[in-house]
């Protein structure tokens, strides 16, 4: 699996099994971003709650996220929502779709909740782009703080739509990894079949123009920002979901390769180090050893 | 790659054959104990209590940056290398890797837990280990340590730039509208 | 309660203690003229190198070369007329002229090859020029000569 996928699986796997073999359920879950997630039947098995608790939600509801999810869940989205979480849906199991593939279609829209609440701004900003066309200016600078010391923001100009990322590598080796990976977001556009990719920009350590007057960012070594440029050909009716939910999990997926990367390169040096081990080791020679023992008793190791 | 790697070796070559032939001349241990410490046997290389026991350190370099320093005395000997690193990458690389084999010290018997100051990685040889194992082949597997560890950081490396492109390609496909 | 008189050296105080000197037969000649000698010999070398004789260069700069304390200066003047010899013998010759050289001046050039290799980025040294003196010499002298290396406490 190179692409991370948007919606959340066990959302997915839960509901549809329910949807089956319907039971009462009490299960808390975590996605990307400490988004937790609360799925339960409070009142009878045929109808479950699903709650999600989003660090970034007074943000998101600025920009429109309830618009947003009002358009995508309806009547589902509950009126009273659960205590500790920010949104709650109320599903009723008895009124899914029948047929199978509306049913599919039903549980992988839930399963969207997370990165449907996160497509706000940047539909907003789809929209502003196309409103400046006309009038010029910028749009606003909207600010997405999804993480505790990571954020993403997102502002409309009259051609295009800008998205930046700033993130942190807290270990040396995420730094200098990172750096290889970003460089390579940077290069690939060379290549002539992703010519119209967006382009990638990045820095470490200094916030790019847009966003140096925003307070409180943090000017160190351990910081990256990546910023995308998107041209309304990226983001036409057709292809802004798909952008969207690439672009939101940009920040993930370039974290999870590099851990991935790390996994590989440790599976390499226990693999090598053993190797070297056996070398020694013939080095070794048959010697028979009885096991010696001090005066009181303790076994003598020598190294 | 085999061509690569052949060329790679044939530049090394007198490097390590430099590396051999004066490892091969430090390996003359004996069983010595103390002078200062009655009843106490422990490696003279370290104590470097008794001068009379210690031997010249000689060192054997291809440049600055790749350099093996060999430290005799009458019952042991401490071999320093540092490895070649040409930018940040091989450095984190390397420094991971031998952190990696320091922690197994306990296995690799002839491995110090901490490199001498300025070098990547130290060995610590005594008159135990050239008792308990073949001498040709303590030298045989320092040799060998050598010549992969800097192929492996050089691959490390290859795989990490090469993940990275497929990486981003695969991204920015998905994007490209 | 002061301690700091544990940390006082007191090995410095016994008169039976071995200081570097006793471990080997100082150059009885004083360092003043050890360092003329020095300069001498270089101009002798240049000499030697123009009539490209490259074993009389080396034994005229190696034998009696400078060694032990206070000699700084005549050393490093060795060492850089020895890199100059080195650096300019052809890679094919090296085997023949190491062959031509006794066993004590094969043995001074073994030491000189560590010192050169010990200072990477000094002044002329070059790692493969030294690495392929040291291969030729331990060839033709054999580990033995890598031991008197390390043993011998006349250090140049």
């Amino acid at each position: 699996m190179i692409l991370l996928e948007p919606h959340n699986v066990i959302i997915q796997t839960t509901i549809l099994e329910k949807l089956q073999k319907p039971g009462s359920l009490d299960v808390v879950f975590v996605d990307y971003d400490n988004v937790r997630f609360h799925l339960s039947t409070p009142e009878r098995k045929t109808q479950l709650l699903l709650s999600m608790n989003i660090r970034c939600w007074d943000e998101l509801v600025q920009y429109g996220a309830l618009d947003v999810l009002r358009r995508e869940y309806g009547s589902l989205l509950a009126s009273k929502v659960e205590p500790e979480y920010n949104v709650s849906l109320e599903i009723d199991l008895e009124q899914a779709p029948s047929d199978p593939e509306a049913r599919e279609a039903f549980v992988e829209s839930l399963a969207l909740l997370k990165r449907n609440a996160l497509s706000a701004p940047f539909e907003r900003g789809f929209e502003t782009q196309k409103q400046l066309e006309s009038s010029g200016g910028q749009g606003e600078l909207m600010q997405v703080h999804y993480r505790d010391e990571e954020a993403m923001y997102i502002q409309a100009a009259p051609d295009r739509v800008t998205v930046i990322f700033s993130t942190v590598f807290r270990e040396e080796t995420d730094r200098i990894f990172g750096k290889v990976f970003l460089q390579e977001f940077v290069d690939a556009r060379r290549q002539p079949s992703i010519q119209n990719a967006p382009q990638v920009l990045y820095s470490s350590r200094d916030p790019p123009l847009e966003i140096r007057h925003v307070p409180g960012l943090r000017n160190s070594e351990e910081i990256g920002y990546v910023t995308f440029v998107l041209f309304p050909r990226h983001f036409t009716k057709s292809v802004a979901p798909a952008t969207i939910s690439h672009i939101q999990l940009f920040r993930d997926y370039l974290h999870y390769h590099i851990k991935c990367s790390k996994a590989y390169m440790h599976s390499r040096m226990r693999y090598r180090v053993t190797e070297f081990q056996k070398v020694l080791n013939r080095a070794k020679t048959e010697v028979a050893t009885t096991e010696r023992k001090t005066a009181s008793g303790r076994t003598m190791v020598s190294r | 790659m085999n061509l690569q790697h052949s060329v790679m070796s044939n530049v090394l070559r007198p490097y390590l054959a430099a590396v051999r032939s004066t490892l091969t001349a430090a390996l003359t241990l004996e069983n010595f104990s103390s002078q200062v410490v009655e009843r106490h046997n422990k490696p003279e290389v370290e104590a470097g209590t008794s001068k009379e026991v210690l031997l010249n350190p000689l060192t054997i370099s291809r440049n600055e940056n790749e350099r093996v320093f060999i430290e005799p005395s009458i019952n042991s000997i401490r071999l320093s290398i540092k490895i070649k690193q040409a930018d940040e990458i091989e450095r984190i690389l390397c420094n991971k890797f031998t952190r990696f084999m320091m922690q197994r010290a306990e296995s690799f018997i002839v491995l110090r837990r901490k490199p001498v100051p300025g070098y990547d990685i130290s060995f610590l040889i005594t008159n135990t280990h050239t008792e308990t194992m073949l001498k040709h082949k303590i030298v045989d597997f320092i040799i060998q340590f050598m010549e992969e560890v800097d192929k492996e950081i050089s691959e490390m490396k290859l795989s990490l730039n090469a993940r990275a492109r497929i990486v981003a390609e695969s991204y920015l496909t998905a994007i490209q509208g | 309660m002061d301690n700091s008189f544990r940390k006082i050296d007191i090995d410095i105080y016994d008169e039976d203690a071995l200081r570097d000197d006793e471990l080997y037969e100082t150059d009885p000649r004083d360092p003043a003229e050890v360092l003329q000698d020095a300069k001498q010999r270089q101009g002798a070398v240049r000499g030697f190198l123009a009539k490209n004789d490259i074993p009389g260069a080396l034994t005229v700069i190696l034998e009696n070369a400078p060694y032990g304390a206070n000699v700084e200066e005549a050393k490093i003047i060795t060492l850089q007329s020895l890199l100059t010899i080195l650096n300019t013998t052809k890679a094919t010759e090296i085997t023949g002229v190491v062959k031509l050289l006794s066993q004590d001046t094969q043995d001074t050039l073994m030491k000189y090859i560590y010192k050169g290799m010990a200072m990477p980025g000094w002044g002329d040294i070059s790692g493969s020029v030294l690495l392929g003196w040291h291969e030729k010499l331990t060839e033709v002298a054999g580990v033995g000569c890598i031991v008197r290396t390390m043993t011998d406490r006349r250090i140049v």
